[in-house]
C-alpha cells in the first residue's frame, strides 16, 4: 500500500495537526514570556535607575563643565552620551530624568485608579442617578484625549512635579471610571454577590469586599497598560514645556532643549526619546502580557 | 431609526456643553491676569482696569460664561490678546493645515496598520508573520510622535537633505487658487504648489501616520479576531468554502462597523498627535497653534482652539455613531 500516495486526507491532516502541535506549543511559550520577560526586565531596569540615580549618574546632571560643551558621545571620556550646551552630562540627565517619568507615571495612575474605581462600582452597582451623573461627567471628560486634558489642567495649574501628577491623574480617570463599571455590571450580577447581599452585607461593604476584589485582577492589567501612557503623556508635555520646568531634568524636556541642536548634536534628542521609548515599551510589553495570562477576557481589547 | 438618531444627538449637545465649560473655566483659574499678561508689569493701574475692561473680564462670571457659550456656537471666539486679530479668523486660517496633515497621516495609518491587524489576526499561529508584525505594532504604540519626527528630520532634511526642515508649504496659496479659479488659467503652477505642499507634508504624515498605525492595526486585529470567531464564519468554512473567499466575502465584509469605530477613535488621537507633530516639524496649524497661544498666555486663541478640537472630536464621533446604524442596522434598535 503506497503510504504517501494513498494517504487518507484525514491522516495527513491528523500528521500536519500534530506537528502543528509540537511547533506552536514552543511558539506559544515563547510568545508568552518573551515579551512579558524582556518588559519586567525593561521595567525593572528603569525602577532601579531611578530609584539609585544619586547611585548611578556618573556626573551631577545640572554640574555645568565649560569645557565640554556640545561634545558627541565619548568624545570625552567622562561624557559617555555626550553633554548639552550647557556642557551638561547628557547620561546623568536621562539617568536623573528616569525620576521624574517613573514617579509621575506611577503617581498619575494611582490617583487615577483612586479616584475613577470607586466611582466607577458606585455607578455600576447602583445604578439610577448616581450612575447618570457619574457617567456623563465621564463622556464629558472623555470627549477630551488625554494629551489634550492634561495639557489643558497643567495650564491651568502650573508646570510642576505635583501638578503633572495631577493633570495626568486626572486626564487618566474617566478610563478607570469606565472600566470599573463595566466590571461592575457584570460581577454586580454574580451569585456570590446575591450570597453577600443575602447574609446582611450593606451596599458599602459588597462594593469594598466583593466587587472591587473581584475586579482587581483587570484593573490592575490595565493600570500597567495606562502607566506607559502617563510616561509618553509627561514626555509630551515636557516637550511642549508644559511640564517640570529646567533645569531639573525630564526626558522630555532634555528631548526639546536637544531640539535646537539636531544639526550638530543630535545625540541629545537620540537617546532621550530612546530613554522614553523604551520605558513606555516596558509597561506596554508588561500589561500586554499580563492580560493575555490573566484575564482572557480582555484580550485583543 | 430617526429616534435614534436623535437620541444620540441629544446627548451630544450637553456633551459638547460640559467639555466646554471644562475649558471655560480652566481658562479662567489660569495664574495671572491675562491684561498683565498682555501689558507687561509697568501697565498702570488704570491701563489695566480698561483692559479688563475692554476685555469683558469685569463682568460677574456667569455673565461671561453664557456670553463664552452663545459666541461659541457662532465661532466667536473674541480677539487674539496677543495680534488683536479675531480667533475665529487664525482658526480658519489654521484648520486647513491640520485637515491635511490628519487626512494623511490617516492614508499612511490605514495603509500600514490595517493590513498589519488583519494578516496579524489571521496568521496570529504563524510566528514568522506574527512576532514581526506584533514588534512593529509595539514600536509604533511606544515611540513618541515627537521622537520619531525629530529622527525623520535628521535623518531625512538634515542628512540626506529630501525634505524641508520646517514649515508646510504654500497651502494658503494652493487654496486662494482653487478659490480664484485659478487652476485652470495657471494649472502649471497650481500643480507646483500641491507639490510644495505634499513636499512639507510627508514627513510629518508619516511620524504621525506611523505612530497611529499601531494604534489602528491593534484595533483592526481585535476586530478581525472577533469577526472570524463568529457563527457565520464557522458556517462559512462548513459548507466548504475556501479560506480566501471567507476572508474576502465574509469577514472583511464585517469589518466596516469595527473600521468606523476605528475612524472615531483616530480622529481624537490624531488631532492630539498634531499638536506634537505640528510643534516638530514647526508647521502652522490648529496644535502648533494651541501650544504657541498657550506660551503666550493668549487665552482667548488657546480657548478657540481647544473648544473646535473638542467641537471636533465630538462631531466626528457623533457621525460614526450615525453611520452604525446606516452599516448595521441591528444598532438602530439597540
Amino acid at each position: 500500500m503506497a503510504i504517501v500516495r494513498g494517504a487518507d486526507p484525514a491522516d495527513l491532516a491528523l500528521a500536519r495537526a500534530g506537528e502543528e502541535t509540537r511547533g506552536t506549543a514552543r511558539a506559544r511559550y515563547l510568545r508568552r514570556w518573551l515579551p512579558i520577560s524582556i518588559g519586567v526586565l525593561l521595567a525593572v531596569a528603569m525602577i532601579v535607575v531611578a530609584a539609585a540615580a544619586p547611585l548611578l549618574a556618573p556626573l551631577s546632571p545640572s554640574a555645568q563643565f565649560s569645557d565640554a560643551v556640545l561634545k558627541g558621545p565619548g568624545a570625552v571620556e567622562r561624557h559617555l552620551l555626550g553633554t548639552d550646551e550647557f556642557g551638561r552630562d547628557l547620561l546623568s540627565r536621562i539617568i536623573w530624568g528616569a525620576r521624574v517619568s517613573l514617579q509621575v507615571g506611577l503617581a498619575s495612575v494611582i490617583f487615577g485608579f483612586g479616584l475613577g474605581v470607586p466611582l466607577g462600582i458606585v455607578a455600576g452597582v447602583r445604578g439610577g442617578p448616581s450612575e447618570t451623573l457619574i457617567m456623563r461627567c465621564t463622556d464629558m471628560l472623555m470627549a477630551f484625549p488625554t494629551l489634550l486634558l492634561a495639557l489643558i489642567i497643567v495650564t491651568a495649574l502650573g508646570g510642576s512635579l505635583i501638578n503633572e501628577i495631577l493633570a495626568i491623574g486626572v486626564a487618566l480617570t474617566p478610563n478607570f471610571v469606565r472600566l470599573a463599571r463595566g466590571l461592575a455590571l457584570t460581577i454586580r450580577e454574580q451569585d456570590y454577590i446575591l450570597a453577600a447581599r443575602a447574609l446582611g452585607g450593606g451596599q458599602l461593604r459588597v462594593m469594598a469586599r466583593h466587587v472591587f476584589p473581584n475586579a482587581l485582577y483587570a484593573l490592575v492589567v490595565v493600570a500597567t497598560l495606562y502607566i506607559a501612557t502617563a510616561i509618553r503623556t509627561e514626555a509630551g508635555l515636557s516637550f511642549l514645556g508644559l511640564g517640570i520646568p529646567p533645569p531639573t531634568p525630564s526626558w522630555g524636556n532634555v528631548l526639546s532643549e536637544g531640539r535646537q541642536y539636531i544639526k550638530c548634536c543630535p545625540w541629545l534628542t537620540t537617546f532621550s526619546g530612546l530613554a522614553i521609548m523604551l520605558a513606555v515599551l516596558a509597561f506596554n510589553l508588561v500589561g500586554d502580557a499580563l492580560r493575555d495570562l490573566l484575564d482572557p477576557r480582555l484580550r485583543g481589547e | 431609526m430617526l429616534q435614534y438618531v436623535l437620541r444620540r444627538f441629544l446627548i451630544a449637545v450637553p456633551m459638547l456643553l460640559g467639555a466646554m465649560s471644562i475649558v471655560f473655566f480652566a481658562m479662567r483659574v489660569l495664574p495671572g491676569d491675562p491684561c498683565v499678561a498682555m501689558m507687561g508689569d509697568q501697565a498702570t493701574t488704570e491701563a489695566l482696569a480698561d483692559c479688563t475692561k475692554n476685555l469683558g473680564l469685569n463682568r460677574p462670571l456667569a455673565v461671561q460664561y453664557v456670553d463664552y457659550l452663545w459666541r461659541s456656537i457662532r465661532f466667536d471666539f473674541g480677539n487674539s490678546f496677543r495680534q488683536g486679530y479675531p480667533v475665529s479668523e487664525y482658526i480658519a486660517r489654521m484648520f486647513p493645515h491640520t485637515f491635511v496633515l490628519v487626512t494623511a497621516s490617516a492614508v499612511v495609518a490605514a495603509l500600514v496598520g490595517i493590513p498589519i491587524g488583519i494578516v496579524s489576526a489571521l496568521k496570529r499561529r504563524n510566528p514568522l508573520i506574527d512576532y514581526p508584525l506584533r514588534i512593529i505594532a509595539l514600536l509604533g504604540l511606544s515611540m513618541p510622535v515627537f521622537w520619531l519626527g525629530i529622527l525623520l528630520l535628521i535623518v531625512f532634511s538634515l542628512h540626506l537633505d529630501l525634505f524641508p526642515l520646517i514649515g508646510g508649504g504654500d497651502l494658503d496659496g494652493v487654496l486662494g487658487m482653487i478659490r480664484s479659479g485659478e487652476v485652470f488659467s495657471h494649472p502649471a503652477d497650481f500643480l507646483a504648489g500641491v507639490g510644495d505642499v505634499l513636499h512639507h507634508l510627508t514627513l510629518p504624515a508619516l511620524a504621525l501616520g506611523f505612530t497611529l498605525a499601531a494604534t489602528v492595526s491593534r484595533l483592526s486585529r481585535s476586530a478581525m479576531l472577533e469577526i472570524i470567531s463568529q457563527d457565520y464564519i464557522r458556517t462559512a468554512r462548513a459548507k466548504g468554502q475556501g479560506e480566501r473567499a471567507v476572508v474576502y466575502k465574509h469577514a472583511l465584509r464585517n469589518m466596516m462597523v469595527p473600521l468606523l469605530t476605528i475612524i472615531g477613535i483616530f480622529v481624537a488621537i490624531a488631532l492630539t498627535g498634531t499638536v506634537l507633530t505640528e510643534t516638530v516639524f514647526t508647521r502652522p496649524g490648529l496644535g502648533k497653534m494651541l501650544v504657541d497661544a498657550i506660551g503666550a498666555r493668549d487665552y482667548p486663541l488657546a480657548q478657540g482652539a481647544i473648544t473646535v478640537f473638542t467641537m471636533i472630536i465630538i462631531l466626528v464621533n457623533l457621525v460614526v455613531d450615525m453611520l452604525y446604524a446606516v452599516v448595521d442596522p441591528r444598532v438602530a434598535y439597540r
